[in-house]
C-alpha cells in the first residue's frame, strides 16, 4: 500500500492533535491523526483488521487537511487515508452508505440529485466551475458570483454545473469515479477554450490543484490558469477595477473560514479585505481561524458520521457566538449549507460573501 | 478479564459518566495501549500485542473522576491516567490492564485573571490551545514544552515538565500556584491558593512528580505572563564544549537572564543541527536568547555576547539563531525525528556545574565503548541551565538493532543500565524533566537510597490499595 509510509511516520507523532477538529469535537485519541495513522499501520501489522469497528474509525476523519497544513514535514496523512478507504471499499467493507453516495456520484456525478449534469458547450476566455454544492445546496452564490464577475468587465462560461469536483468521491474511498469526474470537468474546461478557471470556494481550488495531481495522478492544464474567486475580485477591487458601496449599518459578524480554506491560505485575506470595503467595521475572530480554522460538517463526514458533522457545524457556530458576533460571512457554498441548517439555535445569522457582495456592487465599477 | 465480571464493572462505571463516554473496543484499547516512549512503539512495530486497559473512560468533572476511583477501589482494578500521551518513558501505559482515565475531556479554562496574571483550567485542557487563548489576550504561558501540540496541563505538571524558556521562566512546577487533586481514595481537594507562605510544609507539591501515582490532577491554576516586547535570539559557535558549558555558567551566574541557553555538543551539533536547521558547523552550536524590555534585553545580550567572546567563542549573528528558534519544534515531527525501526532513548539527566562535564563525558564513554558492536551514536545537548547547574539532554541512537522485540528490549535496557548507573555514579539526577514512568522506576530506590522506604511509606498511605498508575515511578 502506497499510504505506508506515510501512516507509518504519522502513528506515534502527536504535533498536530491541536488542530485536528474530530479530536477537538470528541477529546477521543483514537479519533486524531495519531489514532488513524496508528489503526491504518495496525491493520498493516495484523494487530488489527478491517471490520465494521476500525472501518468506522476510519471514516470517522473529516479529510480536511489541517494535519497536514501544520505538519512541519507535510505529511500527506489525509491522502493516505482515502487510500486506506480505497482499500476498505474495493474489500466490500465499508459502510453501506459510502456506496449509495459512491453510486449516485459515478451515475449522476452528485450526491444530491438524481440527474446528471449537463455539459456546457460554451466557449469563451474565462470559466466559472460551479459544482455541484453551489448548484444543489446554496445556488444564489452562482447568480451573484456572475454578478461580481460581470461588474469586472468579464463574461464567464460556467462549466461542472452540478457536478462534483471529485473530492467526495476520492476522500469516500472511490479513486476511480473521482479521476472519472475530475476528466469530465477538464474535458469541458478544454472544450470552452477557457485560459482562466474561476473557483467559488478554496474547496474546488484544492481539488483541481493539489488533489488532482496529489491524489488522483492526474495534470492540471498548463495553459490554464487556476484562480480562487475572492482573489480574483480582491485583486481587481485593489486595482480600482470593482468598486462598492460601504453599507452604513451592520451587526456584528464574522467571517468563517470555508472548509479546506487551510489548504488555499490566500483566499481568507482577500476575503476579509473586501468585507472590510463593504462593511463599516472589522469582524470578530473566531477562536478557530486561519492555519487553525476547524471545517463545519461539509466533506463525507455529513454522510459516514452525520452526528460528527453536526457536532463540527456545532462547534464553529458555538465560536461565533462566544466572539460576539451574531452574522457568519463566507463564500463557501457547503459551509453555507451546514451552517444555516443549525444557525437560529444559536441566535447567528448566515450571509453569503457572494451574495453580499453583488449588492454591494458600486456603479462606478468597470464594465 | 472473564466477561461475567468485565461486563458488570463497565456496567457501573457505564452509569457514572454514561455510554458515550466508555470504551472498551478493541481500536480504542490499542492506540491506548502505547503513549510517546520508545518501548510501546516498538514492540508495535514489530507486530507484537501490548497489554490494554480493560476500560476507558472519558470524565467530563472531578466528581466524576472520585466514583471511578471508588469503584476502581472496591474490585482493586488499576486505575491509569491519561493525557496527552506525550510522555517518553511509558508513564500512561496500562501495564496491568484496568481503568485508563483519559482527562481531555475536562478542558475548561475557568479564569483568566488579567491582574493577578493567573489563569485556571480544567486539567485536560491541551496545552497549545490553552496558549492560543492565552495569546488572544496578550499573555504567555511560559512554559514552551517541545509536546506543548498534544500535551494537557495534567500532563505538564504530573511529570515536571520543563520547557524550551525554562532557563528563564522555569520548570512547569514554577508556574504551579494550586491545583485540584483527586486522591486514590476519591476525596477531592484543593490547595492552598497561593504557594508561597509559611502555614506548614510544602504538602502541595506532592503531586507534582507523582505521575499520576498519588492521584487525578483535575484542575490547575498557573502563573502566566505579558507576551514579550522583544525576543533577541543569535548563535555562538564554541571550539570546545568545555569553553562552551563555562560561558553558559557564567551567563547564569552572573542573573543575565536568557530565556534560552541552547547548546548542542560537536556530535549534535554535527548530525542534528545539519538534518533540521541545515547548518554544517564544527564545534559546539550554542543559541542564545533574551527576551522582555527591548533595551534591557540588549544590555544582556551584549554582556552575554562579551562573555562567550572571552571564551573563544565566535558571534554567529542573528540569523542562525533566529532559525532555531522558528524551527525548534521541527526536530521532533517524523522523519526528522529519531524514528523506528532504530533504537533510541533520552537519557536526559540534571547536575551541579560542578560535575556536568565529568558527568557527560562518563556517560559518553559508557554507552558508546560498552556498545560498540551496536555502532551506538551518542549526542546530547545542554539546553535548561539554572543559577546552580544545567540540564544535558543525552540521546543514544542505534540504527540497526535487533529485529526480534524482545531482543530489542533487552538491548534497549542495558543501554539504559550503562547510561544511568554513569549518570548516578557522576552525581546526577536520573533525569530533570521527562519524568520517571516506566523506564526510570527501578532507579528510584537507588536514587533515593535511606529516603526510598520513606517515599513508599507515602505511597501506600494516599494509596492504600495501590491502584494508582501501577509499576510507574518505581511504586
Amino acid at each position: 500500500m502506497e499510504a505506508l509510509p506515510t501512516t507509518d511516520n504519522c502513528r506515534y507523532c502527536l504535533m498536530c492533535r491541536h488542530v485536528c477538529p474530530v479530536g477537538y469535537v470528541t477529546r477521543l485519541e483514537t479519533l486524531t491523526p495519531h489514532g488513524w495513522g496508528l489503526t491504518i499501520a495496525s491493520v498493516q501489522r495484523g494487530l488489527l483488521a478491517w471490520n465494521e469497528e476500525t472501518v468506522n474509525v476510519l471514516y470517522s476523519c473529516a479529510d480536511c487537511g489541517l494535519c497536514r497544513v501544520n505538519c512541519v514535514t507535510d505529511q500527506p496523512l489525509p491522502d493516505a487515508i482515502a487510500a486506506a478507504r480505497a482499500e476498505v471499499t474495493s474489500q466490500q467493507l465499508a459502510p453501506a452508505i459510502v456506496y449509495e453516495v459512491g453510486e449516485m456520484l459515478k451515475k449522476y456525478e452528485n450526491p444530491y440529485v438524481q440527474q446528471t449534469p449537463e455539459t456546457g458547450i460554451s466557449h469563451g476566455e474565462v470559466a466559472l466551475f460551479v459544482g455541484d454544492e453551489a448548484a444543489h445546496r446554496w445556488p444564489g452564490a452562482i447568480s451573484a458570483a456572475q454578478t461580481l464577475i460581470r461588474a469586472t468587465g468579464v463574461s464567464a462560461v460556467e462549466i461542472g454545473v452540478g457536478r462534483n469536483n471529485g473530492y467526495l468521491a476520492s476522500s469516500l474511498g472511490f479513486p476511480e469515479t473521482a479521476r472519472t469526474l475530475a476528466k469530465a470537468t477538464l474535458e469541458e474546461l478544454r472544450a470552452s477554450g477557457a485560459g482562466k478557471l474561476l473557483v467559488l470556494s478554496p474547496g474546488d481550488y484544492f481539488a483541481f490543484n493539489q488533489h488532482l495531481v496529489e491524489r488522483l495522478g492526474l495534470t492540471w492544464p498548463e495553459e490554464v490558469k487556476l484562480i480562487e474567486l475572492t482573489s480574483y475580485l480582491h485583486d481587481r477591487f485593489n486595482a480600482g477595477r470593482l468598486t462598492f458601496t460601504t453599507l452604513e449599518d451592520t451587526i456584528p459578524y464574522a467571517y468563517v473560514d470555508p472548509t479546506h480554506g487551510v489548504r488555499v491560505p490566500a483566499g481568507r485575506a482577500a476575503a476579509q479585505a473586501i468585507l472590510n470595503a463593504v462593511l463599516p467595521m472589522p469582524g470578530r475572530e473566531l477562536f478557530w481561524r486561519g492555519e487553525r480554522a476547524h471545517p463545519a460538517g461539509t466533506t463525507a463526514l455529513q454522510y459516514t458520521q452525520p452526528h460528527l458533522a453536526d457536532q463540527l457545524t456545532f462547534a464553529k457556530l458555538d465560536d461565533m457566538v462566544k466572539s460576539g458576533a451574531q452574522m457568519a460571512i463566507t463564500e463557501d457554498a457547503g459551509t453555507l449549507y451546514q451552517l444555516s441548517r443549525h444557525a437560529a439555535r444559536f441566535g447567528v445569522r448566515v450571509q453569503g460573501l457572494y451574495e453580499l457582495l453583488a449588492e454591494q456592487i458600486s456603479k462606478s465599477s468597470a464594465q | 478479564m472473564n466477561n461475567f465480571p468485565s461486563e458488570m464493572i463497565r456496567g457501573e462505571l457505564e452509569e457514572i459518566v454514561g455510554e458515550h463516554f466508555i470504551s472498551v473496543k478493541e481500536t480504542d484499547k490499542l492506540v491506548y495501549s502505547t503513549d510517546w516512549s520508545w518501548m510501546p512503539q516498538m514492540w508495535l512495530d514489530r507486530g507484537q500485542p501490548l497489554p490494554t486497559p480493560d476500560y476507558i473512560i472519558h470524565p467530563g468533572s472531578a466528581e466524576e473522576i472520585a466514583e471511578i476511583l471508588l469503584i476502581a477501589n472496591k474490585y482493586r482494578i488499576p486505575v491509569v491516567p491519561w493525557g496527552g500521551g506525550s510522555g517518553t518513558q511509558g508513564g500512561a501505559l496500562p501495564l496491568f490492564g484496568g481503568i485508563l482515565v483519559d482527562t481531555k475531556r475536562m478542558d475548561k479554562i475557568i479564569e483568566i485573571d488579567e491582574k493577578s496574571l493567573t489563569v485556571t483550567a480544567q486539567a485536560g485542557i491541551n496545552g497549545q490551545q490553552l496558549e492560543w487563548a492565552l495569546n488572544e489576550k496578550g499573555l504567555t504561558l511560559p512554559h514552551y514544552a517541545a509536546s506543548s501540540n498534544c500535551a494537557t496541563l495534567g500532563g505538564y505538571l504530573a511529570p515536571r515538565g520543563t520547557g524550551t524558556i525554562s532557563t528563564k521562566y522555569g520548570k512547569a512546577e514554577d508556574m504551579f500556584l494550586r491545583m485540584q487533586v483527586v486522591l486514590p481514595t476519591g476525596e477531592i481537594f484543593r490547595t492552598a491558593h497561593v504557594p508561597k507562605h509559611a502555614a506548614g510544609p510544602d504538602w502541595a507539591r506532592l503531586w507534582l512528580g507523582a505521575e499520576g501515582t498519588f492521584g487525578i490532577i483535575t484542575e490547575a491554576t498557573m502563573q502566566v505572563d505579558y507576551l514579550p516586547e522583544a525576543r533577541l535570539l543569535r548563535a555562538v559557535l564554541f571550539d570546545n564544549l568545555s569553553n562552551a558549558i563555562e560561558a553558559g555558567r557564567l551567563i547564569m551566574t552572573r542573573r543575565l537572564e536568557p530565556f534560552v541557553i541552547r547548546l548542542y555538543d560537536p556530535e549534535s551539533t554535527r548530525s542534528q543541527v545539519k538534518k533540521v536547521l541545515g547548518y554544517e558547523f564544527d564545534g559546539a552550536y550554542m543559541v542564545i536568547g533574551f527576551d522582555g524590555d527591548p533595551d534591557i534585553a540588549a544590555l544582556q545580550e551584549r554582556k552575554a555576547l562579551e562573555i562567550c567572546m572571552g571564551l573563544g567563542g565566535r558571534d554567529l549573528g542573528r540569523e542562525p539563531g533566529e532559525k532555531w528558534w522558528e524551527h525548534r519544534y521541527d526536530f521532533y515531527y517524523p522523519p526528522k525525528s529519531l524514528h523506528l525501526p532504530w533504537m533510541y532513548g533520552t537519557t536526559e539527566t540534571v547536575t551541579t556545574y560542578d560535575k556536568i562535564e565529568k558527568l557527560y563525558w562518563a556517560e559518553k564513554k559508557a554507552v558508546e565503548e560498552g556498545f560498540v558492536d551496536w555502532n551506538l551514536k551518542f549526542i546530547g545537548h545542554f539546553s535548561h541551565w539554572f543559577h546552580w547547574g544545567v540540564m544535558v539532554y543525552t540521546r543514544f541512537i542505534i540504527e540497526e538493532p535487533p529485529a526480534d522485540a524482545q531482543e530489542a528490549l533487552q538491548l534497549h535496557n542495558r543501554v539504559w543500565n550503562a547510561a544511568m548507573t554513569a549518570v548516578l555514579e557522576n552525581g546526577g539526577m536520573i533525569n530533570e524533566h521527562h519524568g520517571v514512568g516506566l523506564k526510570l522506576g527501578r532507579y528510584m530506590r537507588r536514587q533515593y537510597a535511606d529516603a526510598w522506604p520513606f517515599l513508599l511509606r507515602l505511597k501506600q498511605m494516599i494509596d492504600p490499595n495501590g491502584i494508582m498508575n501501577p509499576g510507574k515511578t518505581g511504586f
